[in-house]
């Protein structure tokens, strides 16, 4: 057997198939990212095993992580920011963690996005689910899972065909997502509109959205095909009471141990601003859920400066906008005297 | 630590340095793969590596008490000990849930209304392939058909050699320990056919199982509803394949990182979806467990030498505890089940009907004996009874107007994947994979090498546990 000639045929066959398989990509227009998956969470959850007087804990869906731009953050209060919310996700298993796990007492913000805080506690449903398994993941991440995160940083850093995400959303280039994108004749109903990734995000979960989603209309476009296609499904009424009586519980806990709690609403647009609406008035959800828990509010149509802003996809802020958003809100906060752990107060 | 992970290629390269170093004599080089081996469980879960060297001390220490005692009681004794504490692990960490369930379910049955706190308790990986492993050893020192291992690295060793650790194959002490007596001289050929061996295990697992079936695989078994039959028979299907790369792959890895380090492990799969009836079958699946359970279960029962009855007693129960070996549920329980009474039935049979096999009743008949697995692995996959259920009635073609879960191209896909992988296993039956190497050209081989690496790079598979490691 010349297994010496094989093994050399396909080392170089395989060095220039991966190479080519990268230039390919970036020929369409990828570059390295990092990916938001469960690591990234759990390294920033990991902190809170060990914060300080200036540890500020960000929690909620994608409309905090995006529209709350932490540089500016925390040059503005020279804090040092947790990002713990997550994409497509209710706060409350995040916040249920914080409050029963930790014995954290600064000041906590929590992003609310009314369909998915308000919609229901059901475990099962996905947008509770997805949050669950990120405090699972934490509470029981292995030292090897540790190691293969930092080792493929550096090769999600310098190389574009390299995905390690945990959602579909994430992971656009690896084989199984190429496979899936194949459609031949519709079976089990219309197919899914192709989710294009959005996200722009640093080790420490400062995300920002991607100046394509700004300059190309197209891309934007696409996806808000994929939230009209969501939103255009049957969804069963709000539970209510449910979920703003276990908000309410949370943060009476959280605010009994000296916790400073401060829910924050971020802008929306477009179909999203309409549905929200209409099938979460504020009146009757979020009103009262301030009102019964007693922590301190910031809803974005109380304030001029936020009435007009960019969403591109009517979700989330574009950069330029999210950098607006969170320099207004700092000089809102620090006027009103909200962020009590700041050191700039 | 997974095979297929950036950590174990790091660990990889590191442990494989040092091997081959001039630093270590044989001795050390031992004792940094006894270390290695430590890391490479204990990166998982620390603690429990006090696991391994509990049974361990007590297989060393039993072993080397029964090789001097003579008094029957005593050794019968030392055994006793060896049993209980590792089928004591066992049983404590696999099956106290399972007992206590089921404990609770009989005494509710009498209206105490009592509730069990399940522990929780994590499973240590690998516990049920070490333990059997350890437990060989006593037995065989018990029988006296083996020495005592020379030394207590040697032993150890033998317990925790990282390749084979977690979900084998489970190797018999006289085919490993006397490999450590001697400093391994590997040829280039050897060290690089061991790295073409890992190539197509991390393809397996990653590619074929991972990328290619387990999605399909978990949508059917996923589903709630009732199934349409193509989508019953797409899922189960998935599920046949994905279960045999997933674990073939791990075998074939673990045998090709060993290859690397100068020490042969057993083959663990020879084609087993080309088997011709059961017997066959089970000399082609997992053949490390079924032999295993051939040698200490099996004949010790009585095997054939009492009669056809109490045969088929010890046949069924061996594959009933062989069930119940592979996860601590009564769906495993009917799984072995039934490949016990596809056993009863196939000896019955084979003294009633004389068949001379030819190619075309050779492949119509590996072909029955494949969808009969197929029903097998629907008690397997499925968590609940009500699942498999479904499942096995939509099969039969009796839910024609099932819910269709699955999209035109998985259902090709599947199709086409298993299709190809029936008719390999058939070509392959009488042969093996170094023997068509031998005859392929060099060219060719490095071609298809490079193709599987690329295909592992661009699945980027996430680090997806093997589902035997759960067992």
């Amino acid at each position: 057997m010349k297994l010496k000639q094989s093994l050399i045929i396909a080392a170089t066959l395989g060095v220039i198939l991966v190479a080519a398989w990268e230039l390919y990509w970036r020929s369409q227009g990828r570059q390295p990212n990092i990916d938001d998956n469960k690591n990234l969470w759990a390294n920033q959850r990991a902190k809170l095993e060990h914060y300080n007087d200036n540890t500020v804990v960000f929690i909620g869906s994608s409309r905090i992580l995006y529209d709350i731009q932490l540089d500016i953050w925390i040059d503005e209060t020279n804090t040092d920011p947790v990002m713990l919310a997550a994409q497509g996700t209710s706060p409350l298993p995040i916040f249920r963690d914080i409050v029963d796990n930790t014995d954290f007492n600064g000041t906590l913000l929590v992003g609310v996005t009314p369909p998915l805080l308000f919609s229901t506690t059901y475990p099962e449903a996905n947008f509770i689910k997805v949050a669950q398994s990120l405090v699972d993941y934490y509470d029981k991440r292995t030292y090897a899972q540790k190691l293969n995160h930092k080792l493929s940083i550096p090769l999600q850093k310098n190389l574009a065909f390299i995905r390690d995400g945990d959602q579909s959303w994430d992971t656009d280039v690896d084989l199984k997502m190429l496979l899936s994108q194949i459609h031949l004749k519709e079976r089990t109903g219309p197919f899914y509109p192709p989710f294009n990734n959005f996200e722009s995000i640093t080790l420490d979960r400062h995300m920002k959205m991607p100046q394509k989603m700004v300059t190309d209309t197209a891309y934007s476009n696409s996806v808000k095909k994929v939230w009209a296609y969501i939103l255009g499904g049957d969804f069963p009424p709000p539970e209510r009471e449910a979920t703003i009586n276990a908000t309410v519980e949370l943060a009476k806990k959280f605010q009994a141990r000296g916790g400073n709690l401060i829910f924050l609403r971020c802008p929306s647009s477009g179909l999203f601003r309409k549905i929200e609406s209409l099938g979460f008035p504020r009146n009757q959800f979020w009103d009262i859920l301030i009102e019964n828990s007693g922590g301190k509010a910031y809803h974005y149509e109380d304030y001029e400066q936020f009435h007009n802003l960019n969403l591109p996809e009517w979700s989330h802020l574009a950069e330029k906008d999210a950098r607006f958003f969170t320099t207004e809100l700092l000089k809102i906060m620090k006027a009103d005297g909200a962020l009590t752990n700041s050191k700039s107060d | 630590m997974l095979f297929n992970s950036l950590s174990f290629v790091v660990f990889l390269v590191i442990v494989l340095v040092l091997y081959y170093s001039k630093i270590f004599n044989w001795t050390n080089k031992k004792r940094m793969l006894l270390l290695a081996s430590y890391v490479f469980y204990g990166l998982w879960n620390p603690p429990l590596v006090i696991l391994l060297w509990i049974s361990t001390m007590v297989d060393w220490t039993a072993g080397n008490k029964l090789a001097i005692e003579e008094n029957q009681r005593k050794r019968v004794m030392w055994l006793v000990l060896s049993m209980v504490v590792n089928l004591g692990f066992l049983t404590f960490f696999k099956y106290r849930d399972f007992l206590l369930d089921n404990f609770t379910s009989v005494i509710n049955t009498y209206g105490y209304g009592y509730r069990a706190k399940p522990m929780d308790i994590l499973l240590p990986m690998g516990i049920s392939f070490y333990t059997f492993q350890t437990m060989s050893y006593t037995i065989d020192m018990y029988y006296k058909k083996i020495k005592p291992a020379k030394t207590f690295l040697d032993f150890a060793l033998y317990v925790t050699f990282f390749p084979q650790l977690v979900a084998g194959p489970i190797v018999r002490a006289q085919d490993l320990i006397t490999q450590f007596y001697e400093e391994k001289r590997v040829t280039f050929n050897q060290f690089a056919w061991g790295l073409f061996l890992l190539t197509i295990g991390l393809f397996e697992k990653t590619v074929l199982a991972d990328t290619l079936l387990s999605d399909t695989s978990d949508t059917v078994f996923g589903s709630k509803g009732i199934l349409n039959s193509i989508d019953a028979w797409a899922g189960t299907l998935a599920f046949s394949g994905q279960i045999f790369f997933d674990f073939a792959g791990y075998s074939t890895c673990a045998i090709g990182i060993a290859l690397m380090l100068g020490i042969i492990l057993p083959d663990n799969f020879r084609y087993p979806y080309a088997s011709i009836g059961f017997s066959d079958l089970w000399k082609r699946w997992h053949i490390s467990l079924s032999t295993w359970l051939r040698d200490y279960l099996y004949i010790p029962l009585g095997g054939n030498r009492h009669g056809i009855t109490r045969m088929y007693v010890a046949l069924m129960l061996t594959m009933l505890l062989g069930g119940l070996w592979h996860g601590a549920a009564w769906t495993f329980v009917i799984w072995g089940a039934l490949h016990g009474i596809y056993l009863v039935l196939e000896r019955l049979l084979k003294s009633k009907i004389k068949i001379k096999l030819n190619a075309i009743n050779g492949i119509l008949l590996a072909l029955l004996t494949y969808t009969l697995v197929n029903f097998t692995w629907v008690f397997f996959r499925a968590r609940e009874f009500s699942t498999a259920k479904n499942m096995i009635a939509s099969m039969l073609f009796v839910n024609s107007e099932g819910e269709k879960v699955l999209e035109s191209f998985d259902i090709i896909k599947v199709f086409v994947l298993i299709t190809i992988l029936f008719i390999s296993h058939w070509i392959m039956r009488n042969t093996s994979l170094k023997e068509v190497s031998l005859k392929t050209k060099p060219w060719l081989l490095g071609v298809v090498w490079a193709i599987m690496f690329f295909l592992i790079v661009i699945a980027q598979g996430s680090g997806e546990q093997f589902i035997y490691f759960q067992f």
